[in-house]
């Protein structure tokens, strides 16, 4: 290929320039700020935090950059704990998400265009309402003497009220419920341009519906399968409202830690070195799925 | 289902030509399609449609869209239920069978290669789905690229094809079970106009060279002149003629299929005399009557049609010997191709008759112009009488 010169007409900086200043301004400079935060000492003052530059009386500056915080987060078991019990949650919640949502996307995929919009208005529909106050509703459903428990009751099937509430099935159940959403449209924008002759073929060659799903429908929606799934699992991994609510003492999650060493603790640094430490831990997913992404693009201009 | 190749009956792969090829083919009827009607929501879509293929045939569905020839094919196929009628393979009842369980495969319009499958995947799917083993599968896999010749492309994916590659991809792939009968469905749809002409015979002499049965659908008349032993003209949903293309084309039992094939000058006429060796038509566009050099018999005073292909005619300055058979006339418009020129004649009536004249000699177009005064003559056995 030609190369040429790399230089844009004023007009294509604009439209490039938006979406860069944004990510600076609401992606860099704040990462920037906590990484400097994770790397000073926990004061007792306003901000609670050192100067990573100090001056002294000669005029020059010193930086001291404290690793503590880092090593601290090593020496205390409850952090790789929360970061684990985090992934392991956020994990098995993408995958129930997947396997509800699979079936939702694809129904809606296959209905006729006219009640299409409409069964995709009402898989977004809840999300109209504030969040906070969903998470609560469920509270007053899985609760002890919630509408499930009596439910459950009145139909006979149980006699003692179900534990749920407090547990980690109360924030599976969150979790699946107010992410759905998220898994189910990048889902259902793959397979609704799913085209229909691929399935027609494998019928005719003489695979069974189930084979046809395997081999053919499930393979031809990866893409879809990987975008929600990291729509899901990313802001999963640091959730912090829904084990709060729901979960009980024993919810490990990093949101919830985060939020005792901010503001239980008042330990701004090491707060900012645990989420410092919680975005690598996501970029690794990220960037694996970039890299599918472009191999996928790649593929399709060649 | 068999993993062997259809013994191919009495196949060899020489040329084109309707007649010759329909000469060895089993006579008996291999494909039935008894009395098919189907609807959708109240609109019929193919209506009393009944078909006997034999075996080893290519036999067409010709039609323009909407005719029902599609939903003749996947009916065939097994991807509509008919709502009346039965589909009979090999003495075998089809109708209640679903797709995948069928002794049918069909090559799909735009191939419907499976994107994320190599090319020798795409072959092999059809195999795996029936208990082979890998051995098996992976010698038929490489027997069916080498037909095709496509071998070298093995690992490829589909979207590193060319048109007339994926074409040759998709043809395996639908053969590679061995099936009793194929389907094509617009095979040449998805290529350019130059690539068509080649892949026609080359199909043609593939599927021929398996002895496969196969039924296909086009819109393109070429296309099924090329490729089909018989075609059936199909419109409204009913089967209008079924013949070998030189029999469609040259004995139209229809003003439909008239019209529809090729092009055509008709006349509309009734009969004055019918006699035992000829008859003679009188047509208000003519000033001399039609001098048909064969009978009828039972048809004297009836409302006819007289088709008379373009190429059938001749175009002369001076006036023909003959009293029939002839029609004086301006030249109104010149259509020149090369290999042949079309002239538009007005005739004294105000009908336009179309002439062809082949260009034998260089320069031959220049002799007629525009606004010539020409006579147009024809042979007595030139043209087709039409009842209905």
């Amino acid at each position: 290929m030609k190369k040429t010169r790399r230089w844009l007409p004023g007009a294509r900086w604009l439209v490039i320039l938006p979406p860069y200043a944004w990510m600076l301004l609401f992606f860099a400079i704040p990462f920037a700020i906590a990484l400097k935060i994770s790397f000073a000492h926990s004061l007792i003052a306003m901000p609670p935090y050192s100067d990573l530059i100090t001056w002294n009386g000669t005029g020059s500056p010193t930086i001291s950059l404290n690793t503590a915080n880092y090593l601290f987060l090593l020496t205390d078991n409850l952090y790789y704990k929360s970061y684990l019990s985090s992934l392991e949650i956020a994990s098995i919640s993408t995958l129930l998400c997947l396997l509800v949502g699979y079936p939702i996307a694809y129904a809606i995929a296959r209905l006729p265009t006219s009640t299409r919009n409409i069964a995709l208005m009402l898989v977004i529909l809840p999300s109209w309402t504030s969040f906070l106050i969903r998470i609560y509703a469920w509270m007053g459903i899985l609760k002890n003497n919630g509408l499930l428990n009596n439910f459950l009751i009145w139909l006979g099937v149980i006699h003692e009220p179900l534990h749920i509430l407090h547990t980690n099935v109360a924030v599976y159940i969150g979790i699946v419920y107010a992410y759905l959403p998220f898994m189910v449209l990048p889902l259902y924008t793959n397979l609704v341009k799913l085209d229909l002759r691929y399935l027609e073929a494998a019928y005719d060659l003489g695979a069974r519906p189930w084979k046809v799903f395997l081999k053919i429908t499930l393979p031809l929606s990866r893409s879809g399968i990987i975008a929600g799934s990291m729509l899901v699992l990313i802001p999963a991994v640091g959730e912090f409202v829904i084990p709060e609510l729901l979960g009980g003492p024993d919810t490990l999650m990093i949101g919830k830690v985060l939020w005792t060493e901010f503001f239980d603790n008042r330990d701004w640094p090491v707060a900012s070195a645990v989420s410092t430490i919680m975005l690598i831990l996501l970029l690794v997913p990220i960037v694996i799925f970039h890299h599918y992404e472009s191999k996928e693009l790649e593929s399709k201009l060649t | 289902m068999a993993s062997e190749p259809t013994a191919a009956t009495s196949a060899s792969a020489n040329g084109a030509g309707g007649a010759v090829k329909a000469g060895r083919l089993g006579a008996e009827s291999y494909v039935r399609m008894e009395n098919i009607r189907k609807e959708f929501d109240g609109f019929v879509a193919v209506d009393h449609v009944t078909l006997d293929i034999r075996q080893g045939e290519i036999f067409a569905l010709l039609g323009a869209s909407g005719c029902g020839k599609s939903t003749l094919l996947r009916v065939l196929a097994g991807f509509e239920r008919p709502t009346l009628g039965k589909v009979l393979v090999d003495g075998q009842d089809l109708t209640p069978l679903p797709p995948y369980d069928r002794p049918v495969n069909m090559m799909f319009q735009s191939y419907a290669l499976f994107p994320h499958m190599t090319v020798e995947q795409n072959i092999a799917f059809g195999l795996k789905q029936d208990k082979h083993s890998k051995d098996e599968i992976s010698k038929r896999v490489a027997e069916m690229l080498g037909i095709v010749q496509m071998t070298k492309f093995a690992k490829r994916k589909p979207h590193q094809l060319s048109g007339g590659q994926q074409q040759r991809v998709a043809l395996a792939r639908s053969l590679a079970k061995s099936p009793k009968l194929l389907l094509l469905d617009e095979p040449m749809g998805a290529l350019d106009k130059k690539l068509r002409s080649q892949m026609q015979l080359e199909l043609a002499n593939i599927i021929e060279r398996l002895g496969v049965t196969c039924v296909m659908v086009t819109h393109d008349q070429e296309e099924a002149m090329t490729m089909a032993h018989r075609i059936a003209i199909m419109e409204a949903g009913r089967i209008q003629q079924i013949g070998t293309p030189d029999e469609i084309y040259e004995q139209p039992s229809n003003r439909f299929t008239a019209e529809f094939i090729g092009s055509v000058n008709l006349f509309e006429g009734s009969i004055d005399e019918d006699e035992k060796d000829f008859v003679t038509i009188r047509s208000p566009a003519l000033e001399f009557p039609i001098h048909v050099g064969h009978g009828l018999t039972g048809f004297e005073g009836q409302e006819v049609a007289f088709s008379l292909r373009p190429e059938k005619v001749a175009v002369s300055k001076e006036e023909p010997g003959d009293p029939h058979n002839k029609a004086r006339g301006i030249i109104e418009d010149v259509a020149y191709f090369g290999s042949h020129s079309v002239y538009h004649v007005r005739l004294p009536s105000g009908i336009k008759v179309m002439a062809n004249f082949v260009n034998t000699q260089r320069w031959a177009s220049e002799r007629f112009t525009w606004n010539d005064e020409v006579w147009l003559s024809w042979g007595e056995n030139a043209g087709v009488v039409l009842t209905s």
